[in-house]
């Protein structure tokens, strides 16, 4: 109704025009966080919807990381006649390494005190060494054989040897047993695949596990790009408006008019089928959002009075743009953004499951794919994949969702 | 000024009877706020009684809670946040014996009462009509609600009758017009012409001339003393002006923290208020401040005396039209200004919203680049400065802004606030001595110093206000444009910014061009007064003379509307 | 107005030369392009086969030309006026009336506009089907959820909303033809296009053999349905809930038993009960007499089929009509439900904020009641929003037919659009792409024009 509750007990809302006025006696603030991000991101997390969205793709992110650690037909160790070697960690790619490395980068700089800054610099220095130095260092043998290690344990050549919990490689088909083929979850008498197998044999949780990667890579790096193109578009209509504003729109509107997913698949049949190109193209199909957003934003900030201050003050375009304007402008940006990664996630998604997808690698979409292609309905081959798209998709939804609720205070309560 | 002294001898006999009684009303507010439930209590036990034929006003600061009580009056509140804990308010319909308790009768009958006995009218006319209906539609529809009895063709009868009354011309053609294509003083009319349909014998009235130029709120004033009177009806009228009060109103009742602090008839609270609150209120008006005016200097009639010349100064947006939207005319926003602003001298620039008062100061610091004509500032013309070169001046020029929710960065400190200008002009040797000379202006515009490490939403309206003012100081600027500084603050705040300023350009020589529609405001603190209408500056002078001996047709309408309070 | 139509029509011009310009570039600057070798790369040919027929492409196509050459002659050959050529390519004058030309694709070797003509209605089909259904849903919900703001109803609706919108279609497509259409399972539907191969033959309204047996499914259908409706209405929550309770057991039961041998397993047993106890009882709780009736009925009214076609299998004759309906409800579902679920979002918001407007509070103190507040006023203005929606929804639907169309096997404009990308078919690439972007933006103005009507302060001047 009229009032909203999160305001009223300041000032009396119904009288629009005295609303800001109060007497000059200190309004005592509820929340006593600092910057305005701190108190968004509180209202966020405060919501359930958000902390179960956060949830999943922090478990999403600790799985893509350890990927090749939870699910590999490798085994962690190995003592065979009494030296003890370790297959997982000689197969290990350079990736693998950096992403391994980031993490823990990562996770030492948020325990540790410091400016964001400075976290900021050691971050982009350590991972930048261990990237280069794992290229060069780390030469992971060109040619996987999965079976040799299996061969070794069933032929009792090994005195111990500790594996995976999925013991199981994404590519890994499975050929010693000779029995490959589809299975159900469970249903395998010898060994146990909990998601069960996919046509070629290969373990469907493991596939997904590995695939995870890709997900979290494309919802994030597609969303990035798209967003730095939206902002800078948007962003340029929005402050020089005029002529720029017109050419910029028409832009817009022409993107606009083709379905998305068209333009995508156009690029995608056209141009291959590389990872990278797949994130650059989903970026570059969906900045409009976007530039659309920011334009409007900044359009509306340009009029209000603190950034006629900072004009006035003779402040440099540079600090009214990026320190008075895109601070405040961007939240419905970032808002956007984090559904934007959902649907990222679900443009990679469907363009595998429409066979445009990645080669080689697996991937959520790619695996859905497989399954309808597959002779017979194996449900597990669709289910798990398609629920795992559809719990990232979910949590990011919620997060945006919360993100949105937080930030604009006019439906705060709901 | 006034008849209000005559009126009430009418009707004498009707006067007594009561027709509201509301006693100890308590509304309280269930805000959920975190965990805590905290209890607001908005209205917190008033009593008051309104009489037939009676204009009670009810005054009051922003949130003291007098918009709540009339809502509580008319059951609006949302249910499900507030609840009475205390209280009745009592109706006495004239039809019925008994009196009906509004707090406790079931909505069924709350519903017909509603807009049939007790109307009620709003502040923002524009808001306040549904935009997707006509004005007739939304007259009839309460028309037919309480009259089922009536036909349609019946009902848009009486609906123009009802536009008749309110004076809207051509009530046939206009009662098909959409709420957007009428000005603003029209649909307060029509939002009367709602209230009045059904006749109701209680018409509360919220607010419902601030929004309007001074000009249309007299006219719709004096409309509602009329209908009042033609009617008999009870009249609960909410405002925050004292002038309006003394206008129109019969009693007075002043509130403040969800209480009634006095009451009494209208002379007797306001020249001879007994409570301290009031007593403050009534001398923070700006013609009971204590006045200023410094000794004239002796000003000679030479150019090197203005700080700022403006010669036929043009701000013209262009009207794009048709197929190929050429531009068929253009908005005249400011059309050829000539205005000399002395140095040390306060030039108010007085006008009605649109009649380019705030483009007029925004040209000035090039926020808005004119169209043609000359800025001088010392003597230099820097209407074709480009950004760089303009880029100094920018140093002796400054603007504090009317709305203090949005003229600060809520991203920002106060610290950087502050001192990110003064970095950029080379003002301070280094950051900590900038941040000295920035606890040095929270001092003179009279904050504490703590406040700098404070973000903007930590402060009330007033607070900002200073903040804006100190920013604008950090420049140490010659000129500052003041626009509606106060217009958006409660009187007792406007009264302690206009002293503010009025020390602040003693204490440091400065020129202030100083834009509003407040004429009270312009009389205590402006030397000089330029009288703005459609564009054009009708009348300039100084201000006593200006505003004691107006000589445009515009100026005299204007000083003629304003209300005031007459010994 | 007119004039703004016009206008508005004429700057279409530019953006449609706009999309076919950005999407011929990117055909162009692939790697590999739109050369004619391109075209035959996956062919099994020998040498000289590959080089007759690239040389015969280049001839047809024009494909050795320069990438901007052969832009500008297809759109030459496009619009519908334009330079006319004679055999030795010289150009011939201009004319007026030439006519557009969409040429031939390469793929199939049939005239585009042919090809387009067959595929497009069937897409518009399946939209236009879709489009009510996503408003009177979102509708329905929306306005209730935005008036008990808070409530259980508007938590739990907006948690629902939020995961369907975030079910990706091949999910839900995938699933649903693969256990309501694989004989694996239930073989309730087809497993795909748009009638069945006999449908040519079939009467157009479907039809029993004897009386007896129409009497017998009118009767069972308006039976269940009124008995549905009734519960929905009266009785306690309580009752309700227990008696749809056992009634969804006793369907889950069937189900279980109509399952294919092979199929049957614990897991159904214990899965399918408490699906669809969770589809209904939570409804049958609602105080949301509106759709309980809906929904409730809806279910009644299938369960009614159902029994009622298990008695008259025998002697029932589909006919055309009700193949075709058959034939859509899957997909139909596929592609409104993420629709409807954004759209629901999206009315709560516009309804709420309308509630908190300044001119509901005058239509309250007129004495309206809140019903008439909401359904007159609020309502209303709170389909302004949803009006500009519907001009977005457009190009995501024909998105989303792609998916669709792809795994119901539909042979509409979204998979031949994945066929053409994939072959590398030039002509039928830039074609679909002229066309969607013209109904996208024919979808804009509509939208702009409906919103004109219903928002009186806009008027096109």
């Amino acid at each position: 109704m009229q009032l909203p509750t999160r305001v009223f007990p300041m000032t009396d809302p119904m009288s629009e025009k005295t609303h800001n006025s109060t007497d000059s006696t200190t309004p005592t603030p509820v929340i006593v966080s600092n910057t305005f991000v701190q108190r968004a991101l509180h209202n966020t997390f405060k919501r359930w919807g958000a902390r179960i969205g956060l949830l999943w793709i922090a478990l999403l992110t600790i799985f893509a990381v350890f990927a090749p650690i939870i699910a590999t037909s490798y085994p962690w160790l190995l003592s065979q006649k009494g030296i003890i070697t370790s297959p997982l960690v000689q197969h290990l790619s350079a990736v693998d390494v950096t992403l391994l490395v980031a993490f823990v980068n990562t996770g030492v700089l948020w325990v540790l005190p410091g400016s964001a800054q400075q976290k900021m610099l050691i971050f982009v220095t350590v991972i930048s060494i261990s990237f280069a130095a794992s290229y060069v260092l780390i030469k992971p043998p060109k040619l996987a054989i999965y079976e040799q290690y299996r061969f070794n344990q069933n032929t009792k050549n090994i005195d111990w040897v500790i594996t995976a919990p999925i013991p199981y490689s994404p590519q890994d088909y499975l050929r010693d047993y000779g029995d490959t083929g589809l299975e159900k979850p469970l249903a395998a008498n010898n060994r146990s695949h909990w998601f069960g197998t996919e046509e070629n044999g290969a373990d469907v949780l493991s596939r997904m596990i590995h695939a995870s990667r890709i997900a979290l890579a494309i919802g994030f790096i597609a969303t990035g790009i798209a967003m730095s193109i939206g902002v800078v578009i948007g962003g340029l209509m929005g402050f020089f408006s005029g002529k720029t504003d017109m050419i910029g729109m028409r832009i817009v509107e022409v993107f606009e008019a083709i379905p998305t997913l068209f333009l995508l698949l156009t690029f995608v049949a056209f141009f291959g089928r590389s990872l990278y190109l797949m994130m650059v193209i989903i970026g570059i199909t969906g900045w409009t959002g976007y530039a659309r957003y920011i334009r409007a934003e900044f359009l509306r900030l340009r009029q209000q009075d603190f950034v006629q201050a900072a004009i006035a003050l003779g402040l440099p375009l540079r600090s009214i743009l990026f320190r008075h304007m895109l601070p405040n402008g961007i939240a419905p940006v970032l808002v956007a953004a984090s559904f934007g990664v959902a649907s990222a996630i679900l443009a990679e998604a469907t363009l595998s499951f429409l066979g445009l997808g990645l080669v080689g690698e697996p991937s959520w979409g790619q695996m859905l794919n497989q399954a309808v292609r597959s002779s017979s309905f194996n449900w597990w081959m669709a289910a798990f994949p398609g629920g795992a798209i559809f719990l990232t998709v979910f949590a990011y939804n919620l997060i945006g969702e919360a993100l949105r609720d937080a930030i604009d205070p006019y439906l705060n309560k709901s | 000024m006034t008849n209000q002294s005559q009126q009430p001898a009418a009707n004498s006999t009707q006067k007594s009877q009561p027709l509201l009684k509301i006693s100890n009303l308590k509304t309280w507010f269930n805000a959920q706020q975190n965990n805590g439930d905290d209890i607001v209590k908005a209205v917190d036990g008033i009593d008051l009684q309104i009489n037939r034929g009676e204009t009670f006003c009810l005054v009051g600061e922003s949130g003291s809670g007098k918009s709540i009580s009339a809502l509580s009056i008319m059951g609006l509140l949302p249910k499900d946040v507030t609840s009475h804990p205390d209280g009745e308010i009592l109706f006495y319909p004239q039809d019925q014996q008994n009196s009906i308790d509004l707090l406790t009768v079931p909505e069924a009958q709350m519903r017909d009462i509603r807009g049939s006995q007790i109307a009620m009218i709003f502040q923002e006319p524009m808001n306040s009509l549904n935009p997707v209906f006509n004005i007739g539609e939304q007259i009839i529809e309460a028309l037919l609600l309480h009259h089922p009895e009536l036909s349609y063709a019946a009902a848009r009868q009486k609906t123009i009758k009802a536009l008749t009354d309110v004076q809207i011309p051509n009530p046939e053609q206009r009662i098909d017009n959409y709420p957007h294509q009428l000005s603003g003083g029209q649909r307060q009319r029509v939002m009367i012409a709602m209230a009045i349909a059904c006749e109701p014998e209680l018409l509360i009235a919220d607010e419902p001339t601030t929004a309007l130029d001074v000009t249309v709120q007299k006219e719709v004033l004096l409309l509602m003393q009329e209908l009042q009177q033609r009617r008999n009806m009870g009249v609960l009228f909410i405002t925050h002006d004292f002038g309006v009060v003394a206008e129109i109103g019969d009693k007075l009742a002043v509130m403040h923290q969800g209480k009634l602090v006095e009451t009494g008839s209208v002379d007797s609270v306001l020249f001879n208020p007994q409570q301290p609150y009031t007593k403050k209120l009534i001398a923070a008006l700006p013609h009971n401040l204590k006045q200023h005016k410094p000794p004239q200097p002796q000003l000679d009639i030479n150019d090197s005396n203005h700080l700022i010349q403006l010669k036929n100064l043009r701000v013209w947006f262009p009207i794009n039209k048709g197929f190929l939207k050429q531009t068929v005319g253009h908005i005249k926003a400011v059309d050829d200004v000539d205005l000399e602003i002395p140095r040390g001298q306060i030039l108010a620039i007085v006008g009605e919203s649109g009649c380019g008062k705030t483009t007029l100061g925004r040209s000035i610091l090039r926020l808005i680049e004119p169209t043609a004509g000359q800025i001088i500032i010392n003597g230099t013309d820097v209407s074709n400065l480009d950004r760089q070169e303009f880029r100094p001046y920018r140093k002796t020029l400054q603007i504090i802004f009317q709305d203090p929710m949005s003229s600060l960065n809520p991203r920002l400190n106060i610290s950087t606030t502050l001192t990110e200008p003064m970095a950029v002009h080379n003002i301070g040797e280094s950051q900590e001595h900038r941040l000295q000379l920035a606890v040095e202006l929270l001092e003179q515009v009279q904050l504490n110093p703590d406040y700098l490490w404070r973000y903007p939403h930590q402060f009330s309206g007033g607070q900002r206000q200073r903040i804006g003012i100190a920013r604008a100081l950090a420049l140490n600027p010659d000129f500052i444009i003041c626009d509606e500084i106060t217009s958006a603050l409660d009187v007792s705040v406007q009264a302690e910014i206009l002293q503010l300023l009025l020390e602040l350009r003693k204490q440091r020589g400065l020129t202030l061009l100083f834009i509003t529609h407040n004429i009270g405001v312009v009389e205590y603190i402006s030397d000089e007064t330029a009288v703005m209408y459609q564009g054009k500056i009708v009348e300039q002078g100084v201000t006593d003379q200006i505003c004691g001996n107006p000589q445009h047709e515009y100026t005299q309408k204007l000083l003629s509307a304003v209300p005031r309070i007459a010994a | 107005m007119t004039d703004y139509i016009l206008r508005r029509l004429l700057l279409m011009i530019p953006t449609l030369l706009g999309i076919t310009i950005v999407v011929f570039a990117v055909m162009a600057a692939a790697p590999g392009g739109i050369s004619a070798s391109s075209l035959v790369d996956g062919q099994n040919l020998d040498p000289e086969a590959r080089r007759e027929i690239e040389v015969y492409y280049n001839r047809i196509y024009g494909l050795d030309s320069p990438p901007a050459v052969q832009y500008l002659r297809w759109l030459n050959n496009v619009s519908p006026i334009g330079f006319e050529f004679d055999e030795n390519a010289e150009i011939k004058g201009f004319s007026f009336t030439k006519g557009s030309d969409f040429g031939k694709s390469f793929r199939y070797g049939r005239p585009v506009a042919e090809l387009l003509s067959e595929r497009v209605p069937i897409t518009l089909l399946l939209n236009t089907i879709s489009i009510p259904i996503i408003y009177i849903i979102a509708i329905a919900i929306g306005v209730y959820a935005a008036t008990r703001r808070g409530t259980q109803f508007d938590v739990i609706s907006g948690g629902i909303m939020l995961a369907l919108w975030s079910i990706p279609t091949m999910l839900a497509g995938v699933l649903m033809i693969g256990f309501f259409s694989n004989v694996q399972y239930w073989h309730w539907f087809p497993t795909g296009g748009l009638s069945s191969s006999e449908s040519g033959r079939l009467p157009f309204m479907p039809h029993w053999g004897s009386l007896r047996d129409v009497g017998v499914f009118t009767l069972t259908t308006v039976f269940a349905t009124s008995l549905s409706v009734w519960l929905a209405i009266t009785g306690s929550p309580i009752f309700r809930a227990v008696v749809i309770a056992l009634i969804a057991i006793a369907a889950a039961i069937v189900m279980v038993l109509a399952l294919p041998e092979s199929s049957q397993s614990i897991g159904w047993t214990i899965l399918l009960p408490i699906t669809l106890l969770l589809l209904t009882v939570p409804i049958a709780l609602s105080d949301y007499t509106v759709l309980r009736i809906a929904y409730l009925g809806f279910l009644g009214l299938i369960l009614g089929i159902a029994i009622a076609m298990h008695f008259t299998q025998d002697s029932f004759v589909r006919g055309f009509l009700f193949d075709r309906i058959w034939h859509l409800i899957l997909p139909v579902i596929c592609l409104s439900y993420g629709g409807f679920a954004a759209l629901t979002k999206l009315t709560r918001t516009a309804v709420l904020e309308n509630l908190m407007s300044d001119y509901a509070r005058t239509a309250r103190a007129k004495g309206l009641a809140e019903e008439d507040v909401i359904w007159r006023h609020v309502f209303r203005n709170s389909l302004l929003p949803l009006i500009t929606v519907a001009a977005s929804l457009l190009p995501s639907m024909l998105g989303g037919s792609v998916i669709v169309e792809s795994i119901f096997s539909i042979e509409g404009m979204g998979k031949l659009a994945i066929e053409a990308v994939q072959t590398r078919d030039r002509e039928l690439v830039l074609s679909i792409t002229l066309l969607s972007g013209l109904l996208t933006l024919i979808g804009y103005l509509l939208s702009d024009i409906l919103y004109a009507i219903a928002d009186p302060r806009i008027s096109y001047d």
